[in-house]
């Protein structure tokens, strides 16, 4: 039995699938940040699987160069933005953090 | 008797949704982190299956060296450790379990029914002089204009978290 | 060796965003070396924004495409680029102003944020390629989540960063997912490639569906469109004001800039134009997912807005419903409804600048937005509350003001014999009429209603050059309301999208 396309799409799938229910369920605003991890790991995984099995060279592996890069300068903030409110509302989850009402 | 590369993609692949699933089951915040180092790292191995050596260890040394200990700085600083209180709650975890679930089963359905773009995959090929050139030739901009992102990442950060 | 010149030889055509460049690094060091809130800074960028809009000038009738097409430069690209200068020289002015900045602990920093924030804009009007567009886009989002925290020892708009961040990191996130789709089917990463590529190959249903959606839950982020909005009105209370007039203009701007060459060149038939109308590939029904989101956007917007007590959460409502009549322009799929949606743009632009500029000032004398507190504030400051009236009535489109045209143009667009889009302009004009409902509760509060203690309330006095701006941006609500030929004029010609004739 061959590794196929397929198999790492599925694998694929189940990880956007996991991230996106992270980022619904958890309220601890690092705890989403995780689950977009995993979203942008998914998206990876399909550009090279994608490009691989597709022949299309090394666009793939360049597109999840940068996503990586991104996910490093959007961590980054994200760290410093959670450890600001965190000074601010001495918790870092998110249900606590809504002072805003319609 | 199974090839070799199908025996190492179903142990990859087991190691990395099985802790993909761990991370976003367990009620502590330190276990989930720790699983999220698991899950990319057998994401790293299954980069290599697909010949992307580069980016494997772009993964292991970005992502992992990087990335998650931002994270595991950010769960120790915000919160407890000396109470044992690293724990979180889940919101609604049932309606967002039939969601996701609804959503996995969209994403199964077009996957499989969608006929990709697919040729003979190319054999063992060096990638990293490719992508060497192609960062400084056709993607030349974008690999600019990453490092005015990076520099914006470094100004946020800093502003945030200088004193007053 | 080849390569090496067609760099060079783009460079010559980049010099709108290296000027931005150039400036950013220059106010940078500036704010290093001077050390403590200064003027001076934000002079600096203002001066690179001018230059930089007199090098989009020299681009005015050029169609090219750079970096081994990564970008192209066309008349829509050089019409955004001018809207994202005008808009952000204006609110490096706000910035000036506001008390909520001077109070904050930041020194300069706003005025370099700015310049990158304008910097991704630029690049999201101009990238046809998905790496591209996703990475100007990251850029633009990166730099609005620090500005949306920009104040933060404030409870509110630190909380406002994170929403934003959390939301933002999401839709690109998917966004991604579907752009990783797109690449599958059809290979490329070219808007112009996948074009060719799916109006010869039959495309299935879902997977374009599915596609679509998750792009369009990426960019509708951006443009703060319903049911990608939730975190429009919290980051629209909780961040400084001037940030606030960014986001809701410059940024929303760009981000429609993108959807708009997106959606209409990746599912083009063909790049003949036949009697103004873009050729649609057969079988992509794209449309109907922008008319969904434009409904839901115009409905949502106005209806929750009437509710709001918050002037920046109302504020906030009302761009969502906004963003609605503008992707009105886009379903049309022709040049009319292209200029209507670029005509909508400018005179958003001046009426939505005011309307921030006037909370600016209030918020600044009352130490809060809610419009309850600004009970018979009209009488204490009259030409303001005269002005923010002048500014409401135009964002509800009433003749006379800026916002009719807009709004007139795009009705007409709709209305064109045979496309079938009748009903979205009823659709459109009732919204329109419910939107005169809060917009008018607004300056109700203002004259109508009188606090217990008015008499004896001071009246209120602004500086000069507060009045100087307020009537810059007031001339052309009014203004460009009677004498429209010239916008209308700039967004015709400014109607065409690179390699379609």
């Amino acid at each position: 039995m061959e590794i196929t396309l397929y198999h790492y799409l599925t694998v694929g799938a189940i990880l956007f699938s996991l991230g996106l229910y992270a980022m619904i369920s958890r309220k601890n605003a690092i705890m989403i940040l995780m689950g977009i991890e995993l979203i942008l790991n998914a998206c990876n995984l399909n550009f090279i699987a994608f490009s691989k099995y597709g022949g299309l060279g090394v666009d793939g592996q360049l597109i999840s160069i940068f996503v990586i890069l991104l996910a490093v300068a959007e961590a980054a903030i994200a760290l410093a933005i959670v450890l600001n409110i965190y000074n601010n509302f001495n918790t870092a989850n998110i249900d606590e953090v809504d002072s805003m009402k319609d | 008797m199974p090839e070799l590369t199908t025996i190492l993609f179903y142990i990859f692949a087991f190691i990395t949704v099985g802790f993909a699933i761990i991370v976003v089951s367990t009620k502590n915040v330190m276990y989930s982190a720790v699983s999220l180092f698991m899950s990319l790292f057998g994401i790293a191995a299954l980069f290599l299956l697909l010949r992307a050596d580069f980016l494997a260890l772009t993964q292991v040394m970005v992502y992992i060296g990087g990335i998650l200990v931002l994270l595991i700085f950010g769960i120790m600083l915000t919160t407890k450790i000396t109470d044992a209180e690293i724990k979180t709650n889940n919101l609604s975890y049932i309606p967002a379990a039939f969601f996701t679930t609804g959503i996995f089963v969209i994403l199964i359905f077009v996957l499989y029914t969608t006929k990709w773009n697919q040729k003979t995959p190319i054999q063992n090929e060096e990638t990293i002089s490719q992508i060497g050139k192609a960062l400084l030739s056709s993607y030349v901009l974008p690999f600019e204009i990453a490092s005015i992102v990076l520099l914006v990442a470094l100004v946020g950060a800093i502003m945030f978290s200088r004193k007053k | 060796m080849n390569n090496f010149t067609e760099i060079l030889k783009s460079i010559n055509s980049f010099l709108p965003e290296l000027s931005v460049i150039t400036t950013l690094l220059l106010c940078l060091i500036a704010d290093i070396i001077i050390r403590k809130k200064s003027p001076i800074v934000t002079i600096i960028a203002i001066a690179g924004l001018l230059v930089s809009a007199y090098f989009v000038y020299m681009q005015s009738a050029v169609q090219e495409s750079l970096f081994s097409g990564m970008l192209v430069i066309d008349p829509f690209a050089v019409f955004f680029k001018y809207l994202f200068i005008l808009s952000s020289i204006i609110i490096l002015i706000f910035f000036e102003f506001s008390n909520e900045i001077k109070e904050s602990t930041h020194k300069n920093e706003y005025s370099y944020l700015i310049l990158s924030l304008v910097l991704g804009a630029f690049l999201m009007a101009s990238s046809v390629n998905l790496l591209m567009m996703y990475l100007s886009l990251e850029l633009a989002s990166l730099t609005s989540y620090i500005l949306a925290g920009y104040s933060k020892s404030e409870k509110k708009s630190s909380e406002s960063s994170m929403k934003y961040l959390i939301y933002g990191a999401a839709s690109s996130g998917i966004m991604l997912y579907g752009m990783s789709l797109l690449y599958g089917f059809t290979g490329s990463l070219d808007i112009y490639e996948i074009s060719r590529y799916l109006a010869t190959n039959p495309t299935p249903n879902a997977f374009i569906y599915l596609t679509m959606i998750m792009i369009a839950a990426g960019l509708g982020y951006k443009t703060s469109s319903v049911p990608f909005h939730f975190w429009t009105p919290d980051v629209y209370e909780g961040s400084p004001t001037p940030v606030t007039a960014f986001l809701a203009v410059t940024s929303s701007a760009a981000g429609f800039s993108l959807i708009t060459r997106l959606f209409l060149t990746t599912f083009l038939g063909s790049t003949q134009i036949v009697d103004g109308a873009f050729s649609i590939i057969a079988g992509i029904h794209w449309q109907e997912i922008i008319i969904v989101i434009s409904v839901a956007s115009m409905i949502v917007g106005n209806f929750v807005a009437i509710w709001q007590k918050s002037l920046k959460r109302l504020l906030g409502y009302s761009s969502i419903a906004q963003g609605g009549y503008m992707l009105a322009g886009l379903v049309v799929a022709d040049t009319i409804g292209l200029t209507a949606m670029l005509i909508y743009l400018s005179a958003y632009l001046f009426m939505n600048l005011g309307a921030f500029f006037v909370t600016i000032l209030i918020v600044n004398k009352l130490g809060t937005d809610d419009i309850e507190q600004m009970k018979g504030l009209g009488y204490r400051l009259p030409f303001v509350g005269v002005a923010m009236a002048v500014f409401m009535l135009a964002l509800s489109g009433i003749p006379a003001t800026v916002g009719f045209i807009g709004k007139f143009y795009l009705v007409t667009a709709l209305m064109k014999p045979g496309a079938g889009y009748l009903w979205f302009a009823i659709v459109l004009m009732l919204n329109s009429v419910v939107s005169l409902f809060f917009y008018l509760k607004v300056v109700k509060s203002m004259f109508l209603e009188r606090a217990d203690n008015t008499d004896e309330l001071p009246g209120i006095k602004f500086s000069v050059q507060s009045y100087i701006i307020l009537i810059l941006l007031l001339i052309p609500t009014i203004f460009f309301g009677l004498y429209f030929g010239p916008i209308v004029k700039l967004a015709e010609s400014s109607a065409v999208l690179f390699g379609i004739r």
